[in-house]
């Protein structure tokens, strides 16, 4: 498929733009560095006595200050939340950028990887050197206590030393637990060893204590290189100096050293507080704990919540992230709202889809299995629900449906959630958003997921015909299963039965028929489902041949 | 809640511990460092734990993922049954192969690597996990379809006589009867 220039840039040019501009920023920071240890005045004979191993390792520190402090501020969720809500602080093309801060996250703790394996090598080398060539002129200078000490014994008696190898334990715990194949199957040992951030924070702050590098302070009155009182030029056998030019090169004092003052807590002591405020904000907001109003059981292993708490609220698209200390205490899990909380009614609702012990131990708590004396009676008892701690909302990208004039909405099984939302809202009133048009592709496995929302639907389909709007909702229902016979039979869902069709769906023709009949518009394209399905639509975004027609890709992922 | 498998982090560990390790060794043999006899076993130490920990074990609970190209390094792994079955002897293993590591500095890093994950492997073990291979999957037939659906029933289904099939309207209830033989198929 061609890559056409203006649809790339629509789609791709802010992400790069950004790394292009991090990456600016990294290596500006790091020949800076560089270029102040290897030619700068005050580190003349720190220079001589380390070599090249001073540079690298004191500009690998600069670049990994930039990274540390970074890293944190795109897991500020809540404060992402607001920033995406205030649409008069930033433009759509700054909220888009904030769908990928996990992205830019992942990307600069890969940064922060590979520059401490540059800086931990060089500093090794350091620790030799200091060892080698023991500085006789200028005591000051050795970190070493004598010629010749074991580079072990100075690096485990010293504090950068011992807090540097700590720093590397709990930086190869962190990363070794990140790789996506253990957060797919256990979560927990991913989230636990990244709570460890707060320890490798407070050792990276007195990482400097110590001062092991110093640097020079009276350049003026010993210039470096200058000659000592009772040392020769090497030029002056056989050749005549002159008597001022000597005098001037002469020291007028001992050179004078002092560590440096340990700078990274300047760089990290503003994300960090920030952090912890935004953790802290959420542990209080999550502290109040929900009133479950309604269990239901949906076909195909799926289960709706309604739930009630008090001050909510949230705007379609968003998520939330549930805490049940009856089935584990420490563990959350997010899930898309299919409901939010309105001026008429103020409970909030999530579908979840039973896959997993926690999902289905949860369900056992909600919902215990229906003996058979429920044959003869009907349970008329007080139902007692699990205690449950809701986190959030927190942004997503599906929030921005509202703010394209042509909308395309692709979901995948149950990732049709953020888009129940969203067709919620527009069922209590879709005067008022700039959305003229929507699109909605749902494609599932089996007929039984569309009972999910087939009830919504309707509904909005039928209020759009009585308000003579029926061309502002195009729906697309899709089987993919075609070995069964499959139909919708209930009278009520004719308007269902009649847009399904069986198999996948060919998404070229749909682009084709969108771009044809919205020519020189820009269409915004919502994707939740499987990886196949958003990389096919992320490409056709890409591509050229849409009369005109822009489509701006925008995906929403649960992992 | 729910089972978590160590194994599959100590994996991970292994295998970046290895190559530190390695890492370490080139250096400490390039430079031509003090003990440099030490680094050309991290060499070889790294080659070898990269070698026997690239292959990925199968899940006992869900779908596993494979690293590229991990099959004939799966094959080989396998083929010592026991030996890399049992996390126990990996987590020995480990610790005996990193100690040497500690006794240079290039290694030193790679040396304390391999004890924490030969740390967790141990906890592994005792949890009772083990390395099972991940094999392609032989594809599954689709089940066939019954085989009376290829002999239809020659004969109707029993029927009480006529008289009592007549549709008595003024007694609807009494002129219900149940089939002697079930009609439904497959059962």
């Amino acid at each position: 498929m061609v890559v056409s220039v203006r649809s790339w840039v629509a789609n791709e040019g802010g992400k790069h733009l950004v790394l292009v501009l991090w990456l600016g920023a990294n290596t500006w920071l790091f020949l800076r560095t560089f270029l102040l240890y290897s030619t700068g005045q005050q580190y003349y004979y720190l220079y001589k006595m380390l070599g090249l191993g001073l540079c690298i390792s004191r500009a690998s520190a600069a670049v990994l200050n930039l990274n540390c402090s970074v890293v944190l501020l795109p897991m500020c969720r809540s404060l992402l939340t607001y920033v995406r809500g205030t649409h008069t602080v930033s433009s759509r093309k700054t909220r888009r950028l904030l769908d990928k801060s996990k992205t830019f996250h992942v990307a600069c703790g890969v940064a922060i990887c590979i520059f401490s394996v540059v800086h931990v090598s060089a500093h090794l080398v350091n620790v030799v050197n200091f060892s080698v060539s023991y500085s006789d002129d200028f005591p000051a200078l050795n970190v070493a206590r004598y010629r010749g000490e074991d580079p072990r014994l100075i690096i485990l008696t010293t504090v950068p030393g011992v807090t540097g190898v700590l720093l590397v334990l709990i930086l190869f715990l962190m990363f070794t637990a990140s790789s996506y194949c253990i957060r797919v199957s256990n979560y927990e040992i991913f989230w636990y060893t990244h709570n460890l951030f707060i320890v490798f924070y407070i050792i990276l702050m007195v990482h400097m204590v110590g001062g092991a590098l110093k640097y020079q302070t009276n350049i003026e009155a010993h210039p470096p290189g200058c000659l000592r009182a009772n040392q020769s030029s090497p030029e002056q056998q056989g050749e005549e100096l002159e008597q001022s030019e000597d005098e001037e090169r002469r020291c007028r004092e001992e050179a004078h050293f002092q560590p440096h003052c340990p700078q990274t807590w300047l760089w990290v002591s503003g994300p960090l507080c920030l952090y912890c405020a935004e953790r802290f904000y959420r542990y209080i907001r999550s502290s109040d704990p929900v009133t479950i109003v309604t269990v239901i059981r949906h076909p195909c292993n799926v289960i709706e919540l309604r739930m009630l708490k008090r001050d909510f609220k949230a705007r379609p698209g968003q998520y939330i992230v549930l805490n049940c200390p009856g089935v584990s205490s420490f563990e959350n899990h997010p899930f898309t709202l299919t409901t939010c909380p309105t001026e008429n009614k103020e409970t909030f609702g999530i579908h979840l889809r039973v896959v997993g012990d926690w999902t289905e131990r949860f369900t056992e708590l909600l919902l215990p299995e229906q003996g058979i004396a429920s044959e003869i009676l009907p349970m008329v008892q007080q139902r007692r629900y699990p205690k449950l701690y809701v986190d959030g909302p927190f942004g997503s990208p599906s929030e921005e449906v509202f703010n394209y004039e042509v909308s395309l909405c692709v979901a995948g099984g149950i990732g049709v959630t953020p888009f129940a939302c969203v067709l919620h809202a527009l069922l209590n009133g879709w005067v008022g958003f700039r959305l003229r048009r929507l699109y909605f592709v749902w494609v599932c496995r089996e007929l039984k997921s569309f009972y999910w929302f087939a009830e919504l639907l309707c509904a909005l389909h039928h209020k759009l015909w009585q308000e003579n709007r029926p061309d502002y909702l195009n729906l697309r229902l899709y089987v993919s299963q075609t070995d069964k016979l499959q139909s919708m039979s209930e009278e009520k869902y004719r308007p269902l039965s009649s847009r399904l069709l069986v198999g996948r769906p060919r998404w070229k023709l749909l682009f084709d028929e969108i771009g044809k009949t919205n020519k020189h518009n820009r269409v915004g394209v919502f994707c939740c489902g499987p990886k196949s399905i958003s990389r096919t639509l992320h490409r056709l975004c890409n591509s050229a041949r849409y009369s005109g027609t822009t489509f701006e890709f925008n995906k929403e992922s649960f992992s | 809640m729910g089972k978590i498998e160590w194994a599959m982090w100590a994996n991970e560990q292994a295998l970046a511990s290895g190559l530190i390790l390695l890492t370490g060794g080139i250096v400490g043999v390039a430079g031509q460092f003090r003990g440099w006899q030490f680094a050309a076993y991290g060499v070889a130490a790294g080659v070898f734990v990269c070698l026997l920990e690239y292959p990925r074990g199968k899940r006992s609970k869900g779908t596993s993922v494979e690293r590229t190209g991990q099959y004939c390094f799966t094959v080989c792994v396998k083929s010592f049954g026991p030996l890399t079955r049992n996390y126990y002897v990996r987590a020995f293993l480990h610790a005996a192969l990193c100690v040497p590591g500690g006794f240079m500095l290039a290694t030193v890093l790679g040396c304390v690597c391999l004890g924490i994950s030969s740390l967790i492997y141990l906890g592994a073990a005792i949890h009772g996990e083990q390395w099972m291979p991940i094999l392609p999957q032989k594809e599954q037939t689709r089940k066939p379809v019954g085989e009376s659906i290829k002999n239809p029933p020659q004969n109707p289904p029993p029927r009480p006589p006529a008289e009592l099939r007549r549709k008595r309207v003024e007694d609807l209830e009494g002129a219900a009867y149940v089939n002697p033989i079930a009609v439904t198929a497959n059962d």
